[in-house]
């Protein structure tokens, strides 16, 4: 195997690492994403039986957004297999409880249940907040698009913005201004 | 006997609350219409003077704008401003739906927004939308709490919403799609 080659080898089979910003994201949706790099879907080479995944840095997974109702209407079962020991969790207790939990769970149930699946979990990684410890982010290569963008909140647009912005409605004539 | 007594206590509201009288006001700018004084040696007039609105320079309108597609509808109804336009707004288009409330954040009601039935519909739940999602606290009444991190329970987290679900007679359960 000549030299060229080797390294085409190497670099064909190396981890990435991709850090994905989970601010005001939906979990189940970005989880189809998420699983996609972590098991390598999105590579040719990608098999089943060929251990190309890659390592995704999740960060502000305190941030997610979940869709209308579901931070009270989703519930998490847990059995500790005791009699009478199922408990049902909305999300926004176990978001209370972990932040991390509700992503980490959104990817797991992504996933085909095989014996890969533990393995692949192993290599996505949570935090809260925007910090990352220092190992983690140097090996940070590549950043996943997020699926819906940030809203931005209407006392964080300058003032100016807002008076200059074209305008949709205008009122009636005799309209009182309150 | 009470449809009588209704229709005299409104008649009398009316004369009272009448809107030429609520029309004048001594605060110049917040008013559409405002109240000039000039003295002429011993006489001093006072005069009410409609202003004008301070959105019609910026105003979009269909009419204007030359390239746009005129939308098909039926030939007897015609579109209100929001229709003709054709936009696609979201909940999380602040800058519009800011337009249709009150300082308060109360949607304004439609003999002043002017909007055809649906429109208003639409928007007065994108505004609430809005408010739910914490994206408008500026525009909120003063005992509110504004910042959405300081919430109770389920509503200090981040939510977003689904603008297809303004119309729908009944909103289904979310369905687990990863379930097998």
């Amino acid at each position: 195997m000549s030299a060229a080659k080797r390294v085409q080898q190497w670099a064909t089979f190396a981890r990435t690492w991709h850090v994905f910003d989970c601010k005001w994201q939906d979990p189940y949706e970005s989880a189809n994403i998420i699983k996609k790099y972590l098991m390598g879907l999105h590579k040719p080479i990608y098999h089943p039986l060929n251990d190309c995944g890659d390592v995704v840095v999740c960060i502000n997974s305190r941030n997610i957004a979940l869709r209308g109702d579901d931070w009270r209407q989703r519930a998490y079962f847990h059995h500790t297999g005791y009699p009478g020991g199922a408990s049902w969790t909305l999300a926004w207790e176990l978001h209370n409880k972990d932040p991390t939990l509700i992503i980490k769970k959104a990817v797991y149930r992504a996933m085909k249940g095989n014996l890969q699946r533990r393995h692949t979990m192993e290599r996505l990684f949570i935090y809260p907040g925007e910090h990352i410890p220092a190992e983690v982010q140097q090996n940070v290569s590549n950043q996943i698009r997020q699926i819906r963008r940030v809203p931005e909140r209407l006392d964080h647009i300058p003032e100016e913005e807002v008076k200059n912005f074209p305008k949709v409605m205008d009122y009636p004539e005799n309209y009182i201004l309150k | 006997m009470a449809a009588l007594v209704r229709a005299g206590f409104l008649s009398a509201k009316n004369t009272v609350l009448s809107t030429t009288v609520r029309c004048l006001s001594t605060t110049k700018p917040l008013r559409l219409k405002e109240i000039k004084e000039q003295r002429e040696g011993t006489t001093l007039v006072v005069e009410a003077v409609t202003a004008a609105s301070p959105r019609s320079e910026l105003l979009v309108r269909a009419e204007k704008i030359k390239d746009l597609v005129p939308i098909v509808t039926e030939a007897s109804a015609k579109p209100c401003y929001m229709c003709a336009l054709g936009l696609d707004v979201k909940h999380t288009d602040v800058l519009i739906l800011s337009q249709f409330v009150r300082t308060d954040g109360c949607m304004l009601p439609r003999r002043i927004t002017g909007l055809c039935r649906r429109q208003q519909k639409k928007i007065g739940k994108m505004v609430s939308m809005a408010q739910k999602a914490g994206l408008m606290i500026n525009l909120t009444p003063a005992a509110c709490k504004k910042d959405p991190t300081r919430r109770r329970e389920h509503k200090k987290f981040n939510t977003y919403f689904d603008e297809n679900t303004i119309f729908m007679k009944k909103i289904p359960k979310p369905v687990d799609r990863f379930k097998r």
